[in-house]
């Protein structure tokens, strides 16, 4: 599977070269005040506002901490959404499973070289319903992000 | 704005039915592929239903007729009264060739009347017989070659064009732009615009040259953000666009009917997304053709029920918030609940223990007609099935309110996805918010020596009123710097106000509205969000979410909690007005405190009410139709049996002398609406029934 390689903090994940829009390089962010934790703020992509979510967040329940690098946007059949990340992404072929990932909105998990990639399922991550009333696992980041 | 002529609106018809015949035609084909599936039915079913509706109101009596035969048919298929064939599909494909040739011939050069005897073509239909009672499809004309028009010419005459090609649009006349082209252009000028910035910023870096000391280039950022602004205007309309031609709908169906309606079309300068009010229109189409035909009383029936001769149809749009709300409302004779319960029974629902509301909301069931006849406009139950399938596929949703003998009122509610709006834009914590000004009471100055406290929270006095004071950043969440209080606005809800203290005041000035993604959560203080001229986001604050934020975190002294009663039986109240709206809401707010309420439309019924069961407080609207309340509390007042009951006035006159007058009829109290909320609405009301707060 062809995929875009998402670097947040120590982890790496993954998601479908089909689904990415572009990438945008240390976007301005306007913050969205009274958002949940989930919600970095909106980005204004050539007159269009997307809504920047934190990858950790919504992942793990514990936001990213450190530096906003990347914006990676992504089409959904609800609009654009950017997901933030801490370096740069990189296009990768996922061939090697390692078995299955245990977070919602995951599909799986993968070796791509000698690191650890954990594929996103989209359509189960990025649903309006699940990020309304978002509950994310309480669980800590192992090994925190740079 | 003048109505648009029968000609303008076959015109539109031909676009719409353009649309309508080459789905129909895609849909029987998948159908014929696919089987007897119930989705692609009732598909067919709404294509033809609506086809049928919008052909009534554009006149063309025959594409009516047509479309009714054929609905008829598929009726029968959807019923299954009969059962899918080849010839079935044949003969469908058939009509709608026919509808094609009909329609194109309404549109296009007149074209030689068909000879039905040399273009019939009996269509062979197998047993079971292709009909429906009252139809049977068996003779439709079909078109002779030289008939068919090409549809490119339809279109042509659509914008103003002959089919040859050669412009024929008078100069300011108005030509059809695909939306999909109206996109792309402002997507490209967002694309302009942003690669503008870049150029400033490459100025800055790699020559030191400051892009703002540049007049070259600050003419050219302000060509570049008013062609932003007018590209992105360009998809938005107001919604009188299309008041016209329900208008029209309401007056020929009444007229057809027999029955005296007025049309009254209010907030119609509210703008939407063009593709969105394109699909509402549709909506309200419905709508209004089903009060006019299952609504509306005839001219017997409303007098009989004491109403006044001329029912009245009212179509109201506003922006609420994120949300542009449009309204129909009717007063005729209310949806019979009883009977939308038995006829959904009768389908297979189980109504047992369904509340009112629940068995309302039946009505948008698909096949559900309260309706005993089938008529060429509604009556088929498909029409409320269509609206609300339409509506949710844009994330809008639709609601209805009816009370039996009063009216039925349907809101249809759709998230902005565009809007532009006058805006006061202020600072708070650092950062720059817009504030809808149609929102904002007044701005001034902070002076602290007029701050007063009440209720465990500061308020300031604006027309000698208290109103809480709240800091914007404090309710917003951000750090707040305490020594840093600038000035204060007042903003407003439907019925309450709140001052905020901001950072500074910024200026005001139109702000093009987006609305939020899907993906993001609702966030209730936010109406949506715009892009700078600098390139950077400002959000636009939703006045009544900030209020509602507000007042849920800014006490600082606990205060006990108003209940009307501790034990024993629970007080009655009785609602009198003739605002749907308004009484729900007063009906909300008092059941909530605890108290049995029940609710009536006029003066006239709540005496009818009271006689029935005595109540320990009437709370009632002065402008109401049949008897009004100053009329109602001297009624109350002249009756032995009613005059100890507490009378309090909830009125939008707020003149002293209607104040007054209210309490020389014998009312006890008199509330303002505009200055009406849940907090003084439940004082007063305790008030006179003397309840003590707990």
């Amino acid at each position: 599977m062809h995929t875009v390689l998402l670097p947040v903090g120590a982890d790496l994940y993954a998601v479908p070269i089909e689904s990415v829009r572009e990438v945008v390089a240390a976007p301005s962010v306007t913050r969205l005040v009274t958002a949940p934790a989930h919600v970095v703020g909106l980005i204004n992509l050539r007159g269009e506002i997307v809504p920047l979510l934190d990858t950790a967040a919504l992942l793990l329940g514990v936001g990213t901490v450190g530096p906003l690098s990347f914006a990676v946007v992504l089409h959904t059949p609800h609009g654009p959404v950017a997901l933030a990340v801490t370096g740069l992404p990189e296009r990768a072929e996922l061939s090697v499973s390692c078995g299955t990932s245990e977070l919602p909105g995951t599909a799986g998990i993968y070796q791509v070289d000698r690191q650890v990639a954990v594929l996103l399922n989209l359509a189960a991550l990025l649903v309006p319903d699940r990020l309304d009333g978002h509950d994310a696992p309480a669980r800590s980041v192992s090994g925190g992000v740079s | 704005m003048a109505a648009l002529s029968v000609e303008q609106v076959q015109v539109l018809f031909a676009q719409e039915a353009t649309v309508r015949l080459a789905q129909l035609g895609q849909l029987l084909l998948k159908l014929e592929e696919a089987g007897a599936d119930d989705t692609l039915v009732q598909s067919i079913f709404r294509e033809l239903h609506s086809l049928k509706g919008s052909a009534a109101v554009a006149r063309l009596e025959d594409v009516s007729d047509c479309a009714h035969r054929l609905e008829d048919l598929v009726d029968g298929l959807r019923s299954g009264r009969t059962s899918m064939t080849a010839e079935l599909i044949d003969t469908l494909l058939a009509g709608v060739d026919r509808l094609t040739v009909l329609i194109m011939g309404q549109d296009a050069e007149p074209l030689p009347a068909p000879s039905t005897a040399s273009t019939t073509r009996p269509v062979a239909v197998d047993s079971p017989p292709v009909s429906n009672g009252n139809h049977v499809i068996t003779d439709l004309p079909m078109p002779a070659a030289s008939d068919v028009v090409p549809a490119t010419d339809v279109q042509a005459k659509a914008v103003g064009q002959s089919s040859s090609g050669s412009p024929t649009t008078p100069a300011g006349a108005v030509i059809l732009v695909p939306t999909e082209r109206l996109e792309e252009l402002t997507r490209l000028v967002g694309e302009t615009a942003s690669a503008h910035l870049r150029v400033g910023q490459l100025l800055k870096d790699r020559f030191g040259v400051d892009p703002a000391s540049c007049s070259e280039y600050n003419e050219l950022s302000r060509s570049l953000n008013e062609l932003q602004d007018r590209a992105t205007r360009t998809q938005m309309v107001p919604v009188a666009t299309i008041t016209d031609q329900l208008h029209r709908a309401v007056r020929d169906l009444a007229r057809t009917q027999g029955k005296d309606i007025r049309w009254d079309a209010r907030g119609i300068d509210t703008e939407m997304d063009r593709s969105a009010l394109q699909l509402v229109s549709d909506c309200l189409l419905h709508l209004v053709r089903n009060a006019v035909d299952h609504g509306i009383e005839g001219p017997a029936e409303r007098e009989a029920a004491g109403k006044p001769g001329h029912a009245t149809i009212r179509l109201h749009a506003m922006q609420l918030g994120s949300e542009v709300v449009i309204a129909v409302t009717d007063d005729g004779r209310g949806i019979d609940i009883a009977e939308v319960g038995q006829r959904a029974a009768q389908q297979g629902v189980d109504t047992e223990g369904m509340s009112e509301e629940e068995l309302i909301e039946l009505t948008f069931r698909p096949g559900l007609s309260t309706t005993a006849f089938v008529t060429d406009v509604s009556g088929r139950g498909v029409g409320l099935d269509v609206v609300r399938t339409k509506i949710e596929a844009t994330r809008g949703r639709v609601e209805v309110r009816s009370e039996r003998g009063v009216g039925t009122e349907f809101r249809i509610i759709m998230p902005i996805t565009l809007a532009v709006l006058r805006c006061l834009l202020v600072e708070a914590g650092g950062q720059r918010f817009a504030l809808p000004f149609h929102r904002v009471v007044m701005s001034q100055a902070d002076d602290p020596a007029a701050r007063e406290h009440a209720e465990g929270r500061p308020v300031i006095w604006v027309d000698n009123q208290p109103v809480p004071l709240s800091m914007l950043r404090h309710t917003l969440g951000m750090d707040a710097d305490p020594a840093n209080a600038g000035p204060i606005v007042v903003l407003a809800d439907t019925s309450r106000r709140h001052a905020f203290h901001v950072d500074r005041l910024v200026g005001q000035r139109d702000v093009v509205l987006k609305g939020l993604s899907r993906l993001l959560p609702h966030l209730p203080v936010y109406a949506g969000a715009s892009v700078e001229p600098d390139g950077s986001v400002l959000l636009v604050l939703d006045p009544p979410g900030l209020i509602q934020r507000a007042r849920q975190g800014i006490r600082t002294t606990p205060v006990a909690v108003q209940v009307p009663i501790t034990d024993g039986p629970r007080r009655r109240v009785l609602v009198v007005d003739d605002a749907l709206t308004v009484r729900e809401l007063q009906r909300n707010i008092l059941e909530r405190a605890g108290f049995a309420v029940r609710v009536a439309s006029d003066g006239g019924q709540a005496l009818s009410k009271l006689a029935e069961e005595s109540a320990d407080l009437v709370l009632t609207d002065i402008e109401m139709p049949i008897m009004d309340g100053f009329a109602l509390t001297e009624a109350i007042r002249a009756t032995p049996a009613l005059a100890n009951i507490p009378v309090l006035i909830l009125s939008s006159r707020s003149s002293e002398a209607d104040r007054q007058r209210g309490l020389e009829v014998g009312a006890d109290g008199y509330i303002i609406k505009s200055a009406f909320d849940e907090a003084s609405l439940l004082a007063a009301v305790n008030r006179l029934l003397g309840v003590l707060a707990a």
